[in-house]
């Protein structure tokens, strides 16, 4: 049977391949870099001078961030992210860091917020090795400082302390006075005494560069929303039972069409095709209302009796629903379409729950990733649903995105619904 | 030769490369029953499908102004809803006035069980629900696949006492079966198709030979 059906042989050959392939994609993203808010409250210049180095801030950052994806913004985004669980953790430069920093002589700190899910020991770990990293960086610049002033006393010559210029002695000096002096018990001990400050003083730089530690990392209690309460979490929960549903709602109802003969009936006038592929598109929109709407309600109630801080689960509710209604539409276009090249509903629904598992991988692999898979992605209702539903709840202003991912949903829905509606043509004929 | 109520001229159709139907032309006249016959594939259904507007013809054009009613070969009904929601459902789309009363009287006239789910429901009675669904919009023209091919004697006569009177009361009937004996006592025209094409078309008494020929 299956040598008498290529097209289902090679489905049934690429489909797997094609899952395992979005799989390994989506799981690589999930062991990769996390993206932690970096929070600059100092006004680090892009160039810092510490101890007579000049830094380039942001190339420092490049540099030692390999394991985290650091994205700058202020205080308010940073902690409504964190609280949405937008980013993993925060780290902030608090005010007056640099000129600690500067001093050499205080330890200045950076301030690590993380979230209270699964991923905060791993954020913890990651943050902790970027300031590792650069401690590193810094402690070169501190120990070259403390060196001048070591080999200042070794060597002597002329400093400035407070404003003020001094012609130092050094110990090199001191030793030629001494051999000067008449020998004696003091000039002996003296003598000693700047052989052992040379011998100890030399030993200096290589002690300093072992024991240097310049920055401290302080991590104050913080209540932030758990990773599987974050916005991203809710949004593909909405986005994934949505268009499961919607995709095999309006497929099967399509195809159901032909297997009940109803759309020779409807077609002889009683109803336009176009009227018909509305139909579909407006009972997956209604299902997934009731549905997205559940979940959303139930995902706030959590929330509340959790005493989970950040997000507004209840003001954002209808602009939420607004978006579970356009996005049910459009993927109940796509399903119209399904439906009508499946020709037979049990057919139909089985195309469906084998479609929506890659459409749901693809919506998951992130750009940066794997570039084809996110343009295949933006090409389907998915991805902008979830970007809807996470802009509706959580962005401080949602608008420009709510208003692009509307106009996507609205194109793609109407790309669909056009096709959707010639192939039911096709499928009265 | 009473007024025609519906005309084909030259209706066709392809599916690619396969001739369905060649240019064919037929005239149904009111108070007359016009038998299609011919064997499976020969064009009937393909016809009767572009005269009742369920298809469109890649060739030619229907004219005729009458309501018209159609019975498709395989039962056209929504099988999760009752008979009598199929039929309320269909007047709503037809456009009749008191639909719930609509069914009432087509439920009462076909016997059929009013609210047991359509696909739970004997061949037989799917297949009257099917012809009752026809009748909702009132038609003068009916248009009838095989109608009583699955039915038992006694509800095949019930069939064509509806029908028939139809016709007697000034409408047109077409209908398309392989039943020798409903063609010589329903039909006044007989139209032979084989392969697309029509090789008869006239009196029921001489249609024997060519239908011979057609299903051999």
């Amino acid at each position: 049977m299956l040598r008498r059906s290529p097209v289902l042989l090679g489905a049934l050959l690429v489909y797997p391949v094609v899952i395992a392939v979005l799989v390994g994609l989506v799981a690589g993203y999930a062991s990769s870099k996390p993206r932690v808010a970096f929070v600059d409250e100092d006004h680090v210049p892009p160039v810092v001078r510490v101890a007579g180095h000049s830094f380039h801030v942001q190339a420092i950052i490049d540099e030692v961030a390999s394991n985290v994806t650091l994205v700058r913004m202020g205080r308010d985004e940073a902690a409504r992210e964190l609280a949405s669980g937008k980013v993993v953790a925060t780290i902030t430069v608090p005010p007056g860091f640099l000129d600690k920093l500067a001093s050499t002589v205080q330890t200045p700190s950076l301030i690590l917020r993380t979230g209270t899910g699964g991923l905060t020991p791993v954020v913890k770990e990651q943050t902790q090795a970027l300031v590792y990293q650069l401690d590193r960086k810094l402690q070169d610049a501190f120990v070259a400082a403390d060196l001048r002033y070591v080999r200042l006393i070794q060597h002597g010559g002329r400093a400035t302390l407070l404003g003020k210029s001094y012609d130092v002695l050094g110990l090199d000096r001191m030793e030629q006075l001494l051999a000067s002096l008449p020998p004696g018990r003091r000039v002996a001990t003296m003598k000693q005494f700047v052989a052992f400050a040379r011998f100890a003083l030399g030993e200096t730089g290589s002690a300093l560069a072992a024991t240097a530690n310049p920055i401290g990392l302080k991590q104050p209690k913080t209540k932030g929303r758990s990773w599987v309460l974050s916005a991203e979490v809710q949004s593909y929960g909405i986005a994934v039972t949505v268009t499961f549903l919607a995709l095999l709602l309006a497929a099967g109802a399509a195809a159901a069409e032909k297997d009940e003969g109803t759309i020779g009936r409807l077609g002889r006038g009683l109803v336009s095709l176009g009227r018909l592929v509305w139909a579909k598109v407006a009972l997956a929109a209604a299902a997934g209302l009731v549905l997205g709407g559940t979940i959303a309600v139930v995902f706030g109630i959590v929330v509340e009796v959790g005493g989970v801080t950040g997000g507004e689960p209840w003001a954002r509710l209808p602009l939420l629903l607004a978006g579970v209604v356009l996005a049910a539409a459009a993927v109940g276009a796509a399903g119209a379409l399904l439906g009508a090249l499946s020709g037979e509903a049990r057919t139909a629904s089985l195309v469906a729950v084998l479609v929506v598992l890659p459409v749901v991988f693809l919506g998951l692999v992130p750009k940066g990733v794997a570039a084809p898979a996110a343009w295949i992605s933006d090409a389907l209702p998915f991805v902008h649903a979830v970007r809807f539903f996470s802009s509706a709840l959580y962005d401080a202003s949602p608008w420009r995105t709510v208003g692009v991912e509307t106009a996507w949903l609205a194109g793609i829905g109407a790309v669909f619904g056009v096709l959707a509606r010639a192939g039911m043509r096709r499928l009265a004929a | 030769m009473t007024a025609s109520l519906l005309r084909a001229t030259g209706v066709a159709r392809r599916y690619g490369e396969l001739e369905a139907l060649a240019p064919t032309d037929l005239d149904l006249h009111a108070g007359e029953t016009v038998a299609l016959v011919g064997p499976n594939g020969a064009g009937k259904s393909t016809l009767l499908s572009i005269l009742a507007g369920a298809l469109e013809p890649t060739a030619g054009r229907v004219e005729g102004s009458a309501r018209t009613g159609w019975v498709p070969q395989r039962p056209a009904h929504y099988g999760r809803l009752t008979a009598r929601e199929n039929l309320e459902l269909f007047a709503r789309l037809e456009g009749v006035g008191a639909p719930a009363a609509a069914a009432s009287r087509l439920l009462e006239r076909f016997s059929l069980p009013p609210d047991k789910p359509s696909g739970e429901l004997s061949v037989g009675n799917r297949q009257r629900l099917n012809v009752a669904l026809s009748l909702l919009g009132e038609p003068r023209v009916l248009l009838l696949d095989e109608p009583t091919a699955s039915l038992d004697p006694g509800q095949r006569r019930r069939v064509w006492e509806v029908v028939n009177g139809l016709r007697d009361d000034g409408g047109a009937v077409c209908f398309a079966t392989q039943n020798v004996e409903e063609v010589g006592r329903h039909s006044d025209r007989v139209l032979v198709l084989q392969d697309g094409r029509v090789v008869y078309e006239g009196e029921p008494a001489g249609y024997a030979a060519a239908a011979e020929e057609a299903f051999r």
